[in-house]
């Protein structure tokens, strides 16, 4: 090996990020003559592992590592989900859905949505949620993996991602890195020694007196960023001014309500609601802002929305929206809770410590650490939380909501630069740029600015490119071949119920 | 030896499936060099055989006869069945799983329920079922036959078949004519019988055509052409403890690999089957049409299909309780003309299993000792009175109050038999059978615990094993089945090894522009 390669990994914290990330460097560099990849977590130490709902990006990560979906499903008593339900974010009584996939069929060289606007002026009413098989499927409690053997079918391309319990996950992981050749040790970090001169550092001293040397340090030991702030001091972005909510209680309960295969994200007085129904139970919680309502009466309002028994005492967090301003300095690299937070409105928890595995892999550094590589990592790492920050301002800027204070001073917020861009080109003629490789698609955007109620002024003029009658019976064709496949899928408790099955649950026919 | 007293002609009166069923097994049993078999059926009348679901002593049946189960299940249209999934029985909302086989092993000779029973007053269980190979596996789709050497948990899974009983019929046809059956086509339009005992001497068909015969069979159906027509055997009426008195019945397309067990869904006022086979989905509704209209249950039925109907619902009434004797005189009934329950635990073809093994058992010479005839009809009757009691055990074990049928099911006073049952296994879980009792205490034990009916207690004696050893026993177990199902194929797989042909997958709409 060369002398200045890395050779001693060590990941510190075992959460859901820890195990992340030695599964999937042990899966990549496993087989590295002489690296040798160790885990350090203390039993004593509980870990957040809420974010429960994921994005269908979770599918490239488990791909990565060759774990077979029904294998994982069963040992993470997971669900399927095709997107996320928002109840009473535009207003109260309102609903709608951010689908996986996408919307109908681009046509004549322009997006879909663009024929969908014009025809609200030629006063087609319907719904953009009845041209998503997601939506319509998911509202049925349907599911069915996609078909890219059937092209024109909208079933071609349903995407979707997974509901699970993240202990179990990070036991399934721990599981996967264990039999590639991480080692763990438990144990309760006491100590970190630095190297004198470049601040480096060069190994963790545990409770027991035991020293664990390293040459790369992956900090995943959650909010309190042991390494990347409590050593390196990087300090910490605070974007609570544009997120104000800065505590959550979870709590699960036991199954109750619909078996549908969507996140559902309830606004309250002082923040939101999650439920995320699992195969054993339904994940809940209250993420709100403690400058609008007490403690009490935030646990008070999660108990008593719940759809089962609850199974536990509701659990305080607390969190500042934000990111450290160096998720990588020197040796340590940061990511999960550690790297920074996003409330888990749009289930990008797992999606980000994701994205910061993939970089670290694709920017992997030798022993001599180079800075040029460390500012890319660093600058696509906060991009990335970002664009997601941008996304999820967009739910409380666009409301109509006016019945709280909490409210009202999310609808006053001054925006970050972005997000007014994109309401502002959406208003002009239904514009909807994707920047970069930012991480939420047009589909996405359209989703949330349309469901928040904003209003496009006009539609794409090449959108005429089809006479106005042929747009109207386009647009019924494609809500009808919607509608139809979905009465096909099963349901997704049939789905699950099959799902030892290696052959895939049939689709039935629509009768 | 055949001698002087040797029955030298069978006549079986009907051809659907008991007649044909009796014809293929008396083939092959009285085949002597002196016993003439003869069945006499004719096209014009209908046969009832709606999408037959069966439990599993029909395998013995089929390897009595010597037939292949492959070629069986290829003639059939036949599927696997590994038990039946009840829905909203116990209550709206509630499912469970009835499995064929039992349930895992017993510890230092403790029942499994005994430990179970326990278990559950001590933690929270998975359901039961979990401890089943057989609903383990239907649970997941998956089937494989376990041959005689199969160990444990494997050798826990016993299966029955779903099939088409006109394909049957016909496939014992085959068996049977080449066994040296006579089939003759015609109705018979009289019966004659001989002055002195009242024996049935001869039918007479329209043609003018005189059959004779030592020994009838009367498989002629609901009616009872011999039985009833001709000998006015009288009818025990059932129908005040089984108040379902039509079914309809209707057969559906459905894509995808076939569910290996039978599905009952309890409606308002009775229930629905669902039988998969290879090529459709027999489905049917039986009801009370005290509580229901034949047009509302008919509305329900098409409303609950998973796929497009192949035909018009086809309309049946019936009602319930058995011939006061199977056997009278020189005429012995099988199928429906012996007697009808309702199909909720699919044995109308066990009970004509039963009733030809027991004739081949106590087969009659020209002299009808009634010593024979007495042991068999003391026999059949206890043999329906089984079926009857674990039937009405569904009905009258339940929550449901939200009908009126409900309310009377769960107030009626059932059979002393039942009660008798019914307190043993509430007191401490204890299921006693008789020798020549159907349903297996597995049978009992998951029909009580999903219908809701927990015992108070468990026996004395499970205090002599150590809780937490049989905690990890019941764990291991448990495990043991579901990486066994896990291991196993798909249902539609083992069909396709069998009969090399998977269903096809429907079309997906598309968009065309």
């Amino acid at each position: 090996m060369r002398e200045d390669r890395i050779s001693r990994i060590v990941i510190v914290g075992g959460g859901t990020a820890g195990w992340m990330a030695a599964a999937a460097l042990s899966k990549i560099m496993g087989e590295i003559p002489g690296l040798r990849i160790e885990l350090i977590e203390s039993d004593e130490i509980g870990t957040v592992g809420v974010g429960e709902a994921t994005i269908p990006q979770i599918q490239l990560f488990n791909n990565l590592l060759e774990i077979d979906e029904r294998d994982f499903v069963r040992a993470t008593n997971a669900t399927y989900k095709l997107g996320i339900e928002f109840v009473d974010w535009t207003r109260l009584g309102h609903r709608y859905v951010h689908p996986f996939g996408f919307y109908g069929l681009d046509m004549k060289g322009i997006e879909f949505h663009q024929h969908w606007l014009k025809g609200r002026f030629l006063g087609d009413s319907t719904s953009l949620d009845d041209y998503s098989l997601a939506i319509v499927a998911g509202l049925q409690g349907r599911f069915a993996h996609p078909r890219p053997d059937q092209p024109n079918s909208p079933l071609s391309k349903i995407s979707y991602a997974f509901q699970f319990d993240a202990s179990l996950y990070a036991r399934y992981l721990r599981r996967l890195a264990e039999a590639a050749g991480v080692v763990r040790t438990e144990g309760r970090i006491v100590e970190v020694a630095q190297a004198g001169e470049t601040g480096f550092v060069e190994a963790v001293v545990l409770q027991s007196g035991a020293r664990i040397e390293g040459d790369l340090f992956i900090d995943c030991s959650g909010f309190r960023g042991l390494l990347i702030e409590q050593t390196l001091k990087s300090g910490f972005e605070d974007w609570s001014k544009w997120l104000p909510c800065d505590r959550a209680f979870a709590v699960p309960c036991e199954l109750g309500g619909d078996h549908l295969p969507l996140t559902r994200s309830t606004a309250r007085p002082a923040g939101w609601q999650w439920r995320i129904p699992l195969q054993h139970r339904i994940g809940n919680g209250y993420v709100y802002s403690s400058a609008h309502v007490s403690d009490d009466e935030a646990a008070a309002t999660l108990l008593a929305n719940l759809d089962g028994q609850p199974l536990a005492d509701p659990r305080p967090l607390r969190f500042k929206a934000g990111h450290r301003r160096k998720p990588w300095i020197k040796n340590v690299v940061s990511f999960g809770l550690a790297a920074g937070f996003l409330e888990p409105l749009e289930s990008t928890s797992i999606h980000l410590v994701q994205t910061g595995i993939a970089q670290l892999m694709t920017l992997f550094p030798s022993r001599k650490f180079d800075a040029l590589e460390i500012d890319r990592f660093n600058a696509a790492t906060i991009q990335e939380y970002v664009d997601i920050r941008d996304f999820l301002v967009l739910h409380y800027k666009a409301t109509e909501r006016n019945d709280s204070p909490f409210w009202d001073y999310c609808r006053e917020i001054d925006p970050p630069d972005g997000v007014a861009y994109k309401i502002d080109m959406f208003r002009r003629n239904g514009h909807i740029f994707r920047e970069h490789v930012e991480l939420f698609t047009e589909t996405s955007w359209l989703s949330v600015l349309v469901g928040q109620g904003i209003e496009a002024a006009d539609y794409h003029p090449a959108a005429d490119l089809l006479a106005d009658e042929e747009t109207l019976e386009r647009l019924a064709h494609i809500r009808e071949v919607v509608a139809q496949t979905a009465r096909m899928m099963p349901t997704q408790d049939e789905f699950l119920r099959h799902h030892g099955s290696k052959s895939e649950v049939a689709l039935r026919r629509a009768s | 030896m055949t001698n002087e007293h040797t029955i030298r002609n069978v006549v079986i009166v009907g051809g659907g499936t008991a007649g044909w069923m009796a014809a293929a097994a008396l083939s092959r049993y009285l085949d002597n060099g002196c016993t003439k078999i003869t069945l006499i059926e004719s096209e014009e009348i209908g046969t009832i055989g709606v999408g037959e679901a069966t439990i599993p002593p029909l395998i013995t049946f089929n390897s009595m006869l010597g037939i292949n189960e492959n070629d069986f299940v290829a003639a059939t249209k036949a599927t696997f069945k590994l038990g039946i999934e009840f829905v909203n029985w116990g209550a709206i909302g509630e499912r469970y799983f009835h499995p064929f086989g039992s349930f895992t092993q017993d510890l230092q000779g403790v029942h499994f329920h005994q430990l179970y029973l326990r278990e559950r007053k001590r933690r929270v269980m998975q359901d039961v079922s979990s401890w089943s190979m057989s609903a383990v596996a239907a649970a997941m789709g998956r089937y494989a036959r376990p041959g005689v050497n199969a160990r444990p948990p494997l050798s826990g899974l016993n299966y029955a078949f779903h099939f088409d009983a006109g394909l049957y019929a016909a496939f014992l046809r085959n068996f049977a004519e080449k066994g040296g059956v006579r089939r003759i086509e015609g109705k018979i339009v009289d019966a004659k019988l001989d002055g002195e005992r009242g024996n049935v001497e001869s039918v007479v068909l329209t043609d003018g055509a005189v059959v004779e015969g030592d020994l009838f069979i009367d498989c002629s159906g609901f009616r009872g052409l011999l039985i009833e027509q001709a000998l006015g055997t009288g009818y025990e009426d059932w129908s005040h403890w089984l108040p379902c008195d039509r079914a309809a019945a209707v057969p559906c397309s459905y894509s995808g690999d076939p569910d290996p067990f039978t599905r009952s869904t309890a409606y308002e006022a009775g229930w629905q089957w669902r039988i998969p086979l290879q090529h459709r989905m027999g489905n049917g509704i039986v009801y009370s049409s005290a509580h229901l209209s034949d047009d509302a249950a008919r509305e329900l039925l098409l409303a609950n299909l998973e796929g497009a109907p192949l035909a018009e619902p086809r309309h049946l009434s019936f009602r319930t309780g058995r011939r006061n004797l199977a056997w009278n005189r020189n005429v012995v009934s099988l199928g429906l003309s012996s007697g009808f329950v309702e199909p909720l635990e699919s044995t109308a073809i066990h009970l004509i299993q039963t009733g030809i093994a027991r004739l081949l058992g106590l087969f009659p010479d020209r002299r009808f000792n009634p010593v024979e005839r007495d042991e068999y009809n003391r026999q059949m009757q206890g043999t329906f009175e089984d079926v009857r009691d674990f039937i009405i055990l569904h009905y009258t074990k339940t929550k449901r109050d939200d009908s009126e049928f409900w309310n009377y099911c769960r107030t009626l006073t059932v059979p002393d038999s039942l009660t008798a049952k019914e307190e043993l296994w509430r007191a401490k879980g204890r299921i006693f059978r008789d020798e020549l009792e159907l349903f297996p205490t597995t049978s009992w034990v998951a029909v009580m615990l999903g219908q809701g009916v927990i015992p108070e207690d468990y026996e004395p004696i499970v205090d002599a094993l150590d809780e937490e050893k049989v905690a990890s026993a019941l764990e291991q177990m448990r495990l043991g089945i579901l990486q066994t199902a896990e291991r196993l194929p798909t249902h539609g797989e083992f069909l396709a090894e069998i009969v090399g042909q998977r269903p096809a997958e429907p079309e997906l709409p598309e968009f065309v522009f």
